[in-house]
């Protein structure tokens, strides 16, 4: 079955539009990653737009060779400029910085972009082999097990990503709520329309993303000082022989990448929490020559074959189950369901073609990121030159088309900035914003699995609890619940004098 | 402005909510008959749980920010100016886009947020704002098939 997924992949894969888009996804990935402030969740929200109007394949192997990209390219500032592009590449810069310092920015770079396409290959075999079995073990989930398991991924993403625990719930709620906005798949009728034909539809999904995480984004990054400056960073060339240098650390590299692919098969865990584990790991298996923390290779390996195995940890359940690992596999499930394809245990049963070509996508950007990184690599070094006051005007104006090219309308830009200001605000009160994200996405999945239930239940809401599935990932809620106010009342015990409360736990920044 | 403020904002915001949604259950959903009888019928009873758990989450989050000691790094009024002034040029663009077009509107506005940015150079100014916004329509209009808003002129290129 994997078989003849992957061969009717290849015929959806192997045309020019699919191949061309996944280079210039990848390379638009590379370069987003690569500035300061943006990121892959960025690349993927800024090029949303413009995926949805292409066929299915083409679409997906452009948004997740953005994804692949982004997660590689922070590592180019952090290591030339010791800013981290993303806080996925934070951990890259303990080691990568250094290895400038010496002059060794070129293998630095190199190393970091091939161990990143490694440990993307290695999140591709991981992909490829358990998110069939996953799609297959859920295959007899009914609407109780669903309604279990997206329950079950909005709580995980909000608890294991740390932060406020009432600050993310109030955020999933608002998502949820965000998503019953039009009219109800049951009874057809409107809900909180307020009689515009405009919100027959709800909100799209697209404008609400852009302006919460792009448009915020821009109006952090305009309060920022040197706007106007110039950096001045040497050209640097990468070459091949980071490939062989990278080998060397085949072990850091296997364990690094099984790191990030089972990090990022967990809900919420993402490439933040398993590029700084690998690295904890690669520290404490280091040999008493190996220096971290001063430009050692193997810190580099580490943090980057993480980061990047993670995206395909992160697919797994996306594709599996439709319930996303973080907020970058929201927004791919998102597109997914724009194209009219629903991820889950159906989509492998109905469209195998489907699933072998997003395999496939995911597989070729990362064989495409070892060639086109290490050979476009003076190119990310000329972008890191551009001053940020001329590229905020860009990404904004970017938002703006991307979201009036949705639907042609003048509402979707007024909602995308509606949206806009409430990111900003959301983040200045520090509340995360990538649940209200899934919770948009995850609502109907909710709501409409939660009805049926009711509907064929003879005992009402102990349907639930009836069927052992269910009955385990009810459990495992009340559990994650539980250790979050357990974990939070003692961070509050710990604490003297500033806030109070659930609201301390470091929480990874968005990306 | 500090988080503290921010955050009885966002408070506000949610209370709006949960009042939105109630009030929306007790006119428009019971005139329209759904918010009431089975599952198949009753399109208030999810959203009506939801807001009900927002609305204990919100007393407890409430009750965690009226306790809280400091608040925060306070951010001076000249901070916030640059992303105001952010903001009012883009809904001004948006305002003007459905008038004057996308050509008409967007040079302008490209040069206000550059000036926002602290880039004050009239002539890199205009060749920026007139570049990007014709390269980028370029890209739109050509490659991706998307007619951008020409305005009550009708201003499209046909390129």
């Amino acid at each position: 079955m994997l078989i003849d997924s992957l061969s009717t992949g290849f015929g959806l894969f192997l045309t020019p539009l699919a191949f061309g888009l996944t280079l210039a996804g990848l390379l638009f990935g590379l370069l987003v990653g690569a500035l300061p402030g943006l990121g892959p969740l960025m690349g993927i929200i800024l090029m949303l737009p413009v995926a949805i109007g292409q066929p299915p394949i083409a679409a997906m192997g452009f948004l997740i060779a953005i994804f692949v990209g982004g997660s590689c390219g922070g590592s180019i500032s952090a290591i030339l400029l010791r800013i981290p592009g993303t806080p996925l590449a934070a951990a890259t810069l303990f080691d990568g910085y250094p290895m400038a310092q010496k002059g060794r920015a070129a293998d630095a770079i190199g190393i970091a972009i091939t161990a990143s396409a490694l440990g993307g290959l290695f999140g591709g075999i991981v992909l490829i082999f358990f998110a069939p079995l996953l799609a297959s073990f859920a295959s007899g989930f009914a609407p109780p097990e669903y309604t279990a398991l997206a329950i079950t991924g909005l709580t995980a993403i909000i608890v294991i990503s740390g932060g406020s625990l009432i600050k993310g719930l109030l955020a999933g709620c608002f998502g949820l709520l965000l998503a019953t906005i039009g009219t109800d798949e049951f009874s057809t009728g409107y809900r909180f329309t307020f009689g515009s034909h405009h919100m027959l539809n709800g909100f799209h999904i697209v404008a609400v993303v852009v302006g919460l995480f792009a448009v915020s984004e821009m109006a952090f990054q305009i309060m920022g000082s040197g706007l106007t400056r110039k950096p001045d960073i040497p050209v640097v060339r990468a070459n091949f022989s980071s490939i062989l240098l990278t080998l060397k650390h085949w072990t850091n590299l296997l364990r690094s990448s099984a790191i990030g692919a089972f990090f990022g098969s967990l809900p919420g865990a993402g490439g933040v929490i398993s590029s700084f584990t690998a690295y904890a790991a690669a520290k404490a298996t280091a040999g008493p020559d190996e220096k971290y923390g001063e430009g050692e290779e193997g810190g580099v390996v580490a943090t980057e074959s993480a980061n990047n195995a993670t995206v395909g940890g992160t697919l797994v359940p996306s594709l599996a189950l439709g319930i996303p690992g973080d907020a970058s596999s929201a927004v791919l499930i998102g597109a997914l369901l724009i194209l009219g394809l629903f991820p889950g245990p159906t989509l492998f049963e109905q469209q195998p073609e489907i699933v072998g070509g997003v395999f496939l996508v995911y597989l070729a950007s990362n064989l495409m990121l070892l060639v086109a990184g290490i050979l476009t690599t003076p190119l990310f070094v000329y972008v890191l030159r551009i001053r940020k006051s001329h590229l905020i005007p860009v990404v904004l104006l970017m938002c703006a088309i991307g979201t009036f090219a949705l639907q042609a309308s003048v509402f979707d830009l007024w909602v995308m900035f509606a949206f806009g200001v409430i990111g900003i605000l959301f983040r200045v009160a520090d509340y995360p914003l990538a649940p209200i994200v899934i919770g948009a996405i995850l609502g109907p999945l909710l709501e409409n699995n939660y009805r049926r239930s009711l509907l064929i239940s003879h005992d009402g809401h102990w349907i639930f609890l009836d069927r052992p599935v269910s009955a385990v990932l009810i459990g495992i809620n009340v559990l994650l619940v539980l250790g979050a106010v357990w974990f939070a009342l003692r961070q509050g015990k710990k604490r003297t004098g500033e806030d109070s409360g659930f609201d301390q736990a470091s929480r990874a920044p968005e990306i | 402005m500090t988080r503290k403020h921010a955050e009885w904002l966002v408070l506000l915001i949610f209370a709006c909510v949960i009042g939105v949604v109630f009030q929306q259950i007790a006119t428009s959903m019971t005139e329209q008959g759904i918010a009431s009888g089975s599952p198949y019928d009753n399109a208030a009873a999810y959203p009506k749980a939801v807001a009900i758990l927002m609305s204990g989450l919100l007393v407890l989050a409430a009750v965690n920010v009226w306790r809280q000691k400091a608040s925060g790094p306070r951010v001076s009024m000249a901070q916030l100016a640059r992303p105001v002034a952010l903001l009012a040029v883009f809904a001004c663009y948006l305002l003007a886009l459905g008038t004057l077009g996308y050509h008409l509107s967007t040079p302008p506005m490209l040069m206000a947020l550059l000036w926002v940015g602290g880039y004050r150079r009239p002539v890199p100014m205009l060749i920026y704002g007139v570049g990007i916004s014709f390269g980028l329509a370029f890209l739109f209009e050509v490659f991706l098939k998307i007619v951008l808003p020409g305005g009550i002129w009708h201003l499209n290129i046909p390129w």
